[in-house]
């Protein structure tokens, strides 16, 4: 798989996954890690399309999702930004955490684990993750 | 409800004992770059040949743009043939010049912009140009023009991969400016199949699959695997 970075944000885009949602998601993350900050401008429609060698209608379809998330705005003649307030990317942070939880309770669930078994799993690994500190 | 570029229902070309197509059937959108993909021999050139009314089916009729091809509806397409040929002595400006005096529907601000962007010089001598450079100079004559259908045959084929880029870089370019609908074919899927909004998979004059792109990926993986594991299979079938 290979990693572009367009416009200071990387992309891995996988050929055998619909194109949008991966443009959708890693910009959503993008700007939900902080990796393209508040007010900040992301690439054009013309020149994300240019650098990942896609259909620039799918980027488009992309960019107008993002701005119904309210996570970027459109300003006339100036191009495409990551929406300044910060609390509307706080909200959409904590939107992808609860997708991220659920997902993965569902899946534990799945495996036959108890709610019991599953807090004990998280707290256990991370400790061990951070070298045992405390949280 | 979206209109469609192409329409063929049920159609079928004989030449011999071979079937061009067989029973082949697509519903085309319009304003969408359509990438007509299969291997060599299986029907791609043909299609086009009736889109552009050079062929007629035996069976089953075709529709471009609502009609029925001609030399009415050829005013409203701009092809760009599997093989390019090429007039001596020209420069790339006269080659525009040119156009733009016989193709009444020839941009050349279009042209000039595109030439400057997949680096081709307008003084360059079409005599000594590369087959790559020379498939850039094809294409911009047929995307330079604002007409409603481009069909592009083969335009990747026998070409340097820098050529390719530049091609590929200058329908994205020229994408984003217009609406249009671009029908490609191609047997080299690979690095192109980000462009495709719609594909036809040809097989044995056959559409094995058409649809939208990306339920293709959410079904069925890339194109690029999709492509081999079709063709594999019907490999196998026919051994059987």
């Amino acid at each position: 798989m290979d990693i572009e970075e367009v416009g200071g944000i990387r992309f891995h885009i996988n050929f055998s996954q619909p194109l949008y949602e991966q443009i959708l998601d890693q910009i959503r993350s993008a700007i939900a890690k902080g990796e393209i900050e508040l007010g900040e401008k992301i690439p054009s429609v013309r020149e994300l399309a240019q650098g990942l060698r896609i259909n620039p209608n799918t980027v488009m379809r992309a960019y107008q999702e993002l701005e119904r998330d309210g996570l970027t705005e459109k300003r006339r003649g100036q191009g495409t930004f990551v929406t300044s307030s910060s609390s509307k990317v706080k909200t959409f942070r904590m939107e992808l955490a609860k997708d991220h939880i659920a997902a993965f309770l569902n899946q534990m669930e799945n495996l036959g684990f108890t709610w019991t078994e599953i807090k004990d799993y998280i707290s256990n690994n991370y400790d061990a993750s951070k070298g045992g500190e405390q949280v | 409800m979206t209109e469609s570029a192409l329409t063929c229902e049920n159609i079928t070309k004989t030449y011999g004992k071979k079937k061009a197509l067989n029973n082949f059937k697509i519903d085309a959108p319009k304003n969408k770059i359509v990438g007509v993909l299969g291997p060599n021999g299986s029907g791609k050139s043909t299609l086009f040949r009736m889109i552009t009314g050079l062929v007629k089916p035996d069976h089953g009729s075709i529709e471009v743009l609502g009609k029925i091809p001609g030399w009415q509806t050829n005013r409203d397409i701009a092809y760009l043939p599997d093989r390019a040929r090429w007039y001596p002595g020209h420069t790339v400006g006269r080659a525009f010049d040119w156009a733009s005096n016989f193709l009444p529907d020839f941009d050349m601000t279009s042209a000039e912009k595109l030439a400057r962007y997949m680096d081709i010089d307008l003084d360059t001598q079409t005599r000594g140009m590369s087959r790559g450079q020379e498939a850039r100079l094809m294409l911009i004559l047929c995307v330079a023009r604002h007409v409603p259908l481009v069909v592009l045959d083969e335009p990747f084929s026998g070409i340097d991969v820098i050529s390719r880029e530049h091609i590929i870089e200058g329908i994205i370019e020229y994408l984003s400016e217009r609406e249009q609908t671009i029908l490609i074919s191609t047997h080299e899927i690979h690095e192109v199949e980000g462009l495709f909004e719609y594909a036809v998979l040809m097989d044995k004059g056959e559409a094995i699959w058409s649809g939208d792109t990306e339920e293709l990926r959410a079904q069925y993986g890339s194109m690029h695997s999709v492509f081999r594991t079709f063709y594999k299979r019907r490999l196998t079938e026919d051994d059987v």
